[in-house]
């Protein structure tokens, strides 16, 4: 080894170490999020529009039962780039099952299987979950889409405390008694694989005990090589292994038969669920929307109509899971439990604060801004093939009552601060 | 008398004792670390890749699909690895090497990568079993001395072995349960109550109810139709086996023409070198020169 060499080695020595150094010297902490932020602002903003989540409690215990709930709108503009959702499922997005999922129902129906929704439709999902792992976890609702993909809704935190030695998750049997998800069949298949392996392996090493290959060939290279290695305690061995074979696979077929004599194949009908479509006395119609990329603030221009008897005031522009707010909002809508870092509350700003009156139609000038635009990667939008919005515009009238409309439009980036202004 | 013809198969290889001791040796490195651990991670992968979420998920293994995609694929490798272990070497285990060490590679996946890394428990993911299908087209193989014969009647009791053997792992999982006023199997009950982000519902590929024109047998229907299909993929694998297991030698011959030799056990032999001449200047007779004439190896 040459001085050249011996320098190299100490060089990529002291890489390593210093690789090393600095994995101990940074905070390294756990992904715990799902790459949500990640999704297309165009495909969180315009296919399913959440609103109402609730995570409650947010602290349970394992074996204590949670509830994930909340409603969705099919946004009427919805993407050329999803395939539309006629098979869906309401699913949950966490890490792994920290919780297990007890019922789910959608608009009043249980949804074990997918199946269709329809654009346009609005749905309330309640999921019921039982703690299972304990820690600290990001969990949110997720509409998958078949095509399309699993469309992420806002995630909260919930705390799950105690010891998973201590989760059950019995659930009880048509025909009697009850079955242990956590534990069930195990035992049998444990066993079975045990002794299916052991055999398997018993058989390799009966021919793995003599010499295997070297010798075997040139052995069956040689004239009557095929006859002298036709062992006759090998064909003795085989027989034997056969009649073991079936007769253990009987066994094991009609033992299990006798033991469950009710059963029934995998179940794959679909859910019927009738949409419900929002209720609102406004007609809102979008005339302009920009994007202000330095001011990281979405700014429209609408033309609302009240069609109804009460004035309306605007309090939330809600997309992709993420809330902006005034304090009409903030008075009506405003969840102590939101998370957060999702939710805006002095992030709508209305030209013209006084009320909507019955019968009048306006122009409505709304800017939702914050820095939640750019922390929640939905600025890039101006990156998208596909450059439109959509969201929830919510108004309440005076006696709290809530009108909710859903809107969507072109949108315009607004690169500089000078023609932001 | 002698349990086993070793002693004979020994005598005949005209090998000496050294060199019997070394072909021991080379059995242990060349079976376990290259044969046995090379087709474990091989085939698991392949096999994981083609009918993977059918082993993965409990609320998978339905009637129609399950049954019959998984001893297509899984006889597939075996075909190639009997082929080789049976034409070179007339060991009857290429079936049972490959299946067992499928469920190796699962085991080591189970443990490290469902248990422990995502919390899910092992009866949700448990696999199926081949082995004792790969025990009978072993032994098929071994007492039938006729791929053809074991194409036939092996891999048709290879893949009709199929559900009766996993019936004992999983006929618990099709008791009725009922949830929210909605019949389910306990297996669908496991897929939902186990929440799995990326695997909604649909992603299922299972039986919805298109053969209730066979009488509602489901099963036997899907089996039969599985062991035709595996019927002819294990040819075709026996062939790939063929195709990728030859050996042969390119030779150099008396007048410099190389030529393709198949029977390889006879290079280095006196015999060869008398066939076949040996290079210029070398005697015949001598094993060395013999050797050396073996030039190329494909």
């Amino acid at each position: 080894m040459n001085a050249k060499n011996i320098f190299k080695l100490c060089v990529i020595g002291s890489l390593g170490m210093a690789t090393l150094g600095l994995t101990l010297a940074f905070n390294v902490s756990t992904a715990a999020a799902h790459g949500e932020r990640s999704q297309e602002p165009f495909l969180r903003m315009r296919t399913a529009q959440w609103y109402d989540t609730r995570w409650n409690p947010q602290k349970t215990a394992v074996n204590d039962e949670a509830m994930l709930s909340g409603k969705i709108h099919i946004s009427e503009d919805w993407p050329r780039a999803v395939i539309k959702p006629n098979r869906t499922f309401i699913n949950v997005g966490s890490p792994s099952s920290v919780f297990t999922r007890l019922s789910s129902k959608v608009n009043g129906v249980p949804m074990f299987t997918s199946g269709p929704m329809e654009i346009g439709g609005d749905y309330e999902y309640v999921i019921k979950l039982r703690g299972r792992l304990p820690g600290h976890h990001h969990i949110h609702p997720m509409l998958a889409v078949n095509g399309a993909g699993p469309i992420a809704g806002p995630g909260g935190w919930m705390d799950i405390t105690g010891n998973y030695k201590d989760f059950t998750n019995p659930v009880k049997l048509l025909v009697g008694g009850t079955a242990d998800t956590e534990t069930a069949g195990m035992a049998a298949g444990l066993f079975w694989h045990i002794v299916w392996g052991t055999l398997g392996f018993l058989w390799i090493a009966w021919f793995s005990i003599r010499p295997m290959f070297l010798i075997r060939a040139r052995v069956l290279a040689q004239e009557g090589g095929d006859a002298l290695l036709n062992d006759p305690v090998d064909r003795v061995v085989a027989f034997g292994m056969l009649g073991v074979c079936f007769v253990l696979i009987a066994i094991g077929f009609f033992y299990t038969d006798s033991q469950y004599p009710y059963t029934i194949p995998l179940q794959a009908g679909e859910p019927k669920i009738k949409a419900t479509h929002l209720k609102s006395d406004l007609t809102v119609k979008v005339l302009a929307a920009d994007y202000d990329v330095p001011g990281r603030a979405l700014r429209m221009t609408l033309q609302v109509t009240n069609s109804g008897e009460q004035p309306l005031m605007i309090g939330e522009f809600t997309t992709a899971g993420i809330r902006f707010l005034n304090k009409v909002g903030v008075a009506n809508n405003m969840d102590p439990t939101y998370p957060p870092e999702i939710m805006a509350q002095d992030g709508l700003h209305i030209e013209d604060e006084s009320p909507i009156n019955p019968g009048e139609t306006r122009e409505v000038k709304l800017d939702s801004r914050d820095s939640l635009w750019e922390v929640q990667r939905l600025m890039d939008l101006v990156h998208d093939p596909d450059q439109r919005f959509g969201g929830l515009i919510m108004a309440w009238d005076e006696a709290g009552n809530r009108h909710i409309n859903s809107i969507a439009g072109n949108i315009i980036p607004v690169f500089t601060r000078a023609t932001a202004s | 008398m002698a349990l086993f013809r070793t002693a004979e198969i020994i005598k005949a290889s005209k090998l000496p004792p050294e060199g019997v001791k070394l072909s021991r040796m080379i059995d242990a490195v060349y079976f376990l670390p290259i044969a046995y651990f090379g087709v474990f991670a091989t085939f698991h992968m392949h096999f994981d890749l083609l009918a993977g979420d059918w082993d993965f998920w409990v609320d998978w293994k339905d009637r129609q699909f399950w049954v019959t995609v998984t001893p297509i694929v899984e006889v597939m490798y075996p075909g190639a690895i009997m082929y080789y272990f049976w034409t070179f070497y007339r060991q009857p285990f290429g079936a049972t090497l490959s299946i067992t060490g499928l469920l190796v590679g699962k085991w080591i996946t189970i443990v490290f990568a469902w248990y422990w890394w995502a919390n899910f428990p092992a009866n949700f993911v448990m696999p199926a079993t081949m082995v004792s299908s790969a025990l009978i087209l072993d032994c098929t193989l071994l007492l039938t001395r006729s791929w053809m014969l074991t194409a036939i009647f092996g891999v048709w009791a290879f893949a009709m072995m199929f559900n009766p053997t996993q019936y004992a792992i999983f006929g618990y999982s099709h008791q009725p349960v009922v949830v929210d006023g909605q019949l389910l199997s306990l297996a669908d009950y496991m897929g939902f109550t186990f929440v799995r982000t990326g695997t909604p519902e649909y992603i299922r590929i299972i039986e919805v109810g298109s053969l209730r024109t066979f009488g509602g047998h489901t099963v036997w229907i899907s089996a039969f139709f599985s062991a035709f299909v595996s019927m002819l993929v294990f040819t075709i694998w026996w062939q790939i086996g063929h195709f990728v297991g030859q050996s042969f030698f390119w030779v150099k011959g008396k007048r410099g023409v190389m030529r393709r030799m198949n029977d390889t056990m006879i290079v280095g032999t006196d015999e060869f070198a008398q066939r076949h001449g040996t290079p210029d200047g070398i005697a015949p007779g001598a094993r060395v020169a013999a050797r050396t004439a073996a030039t190329t190896i494909s």
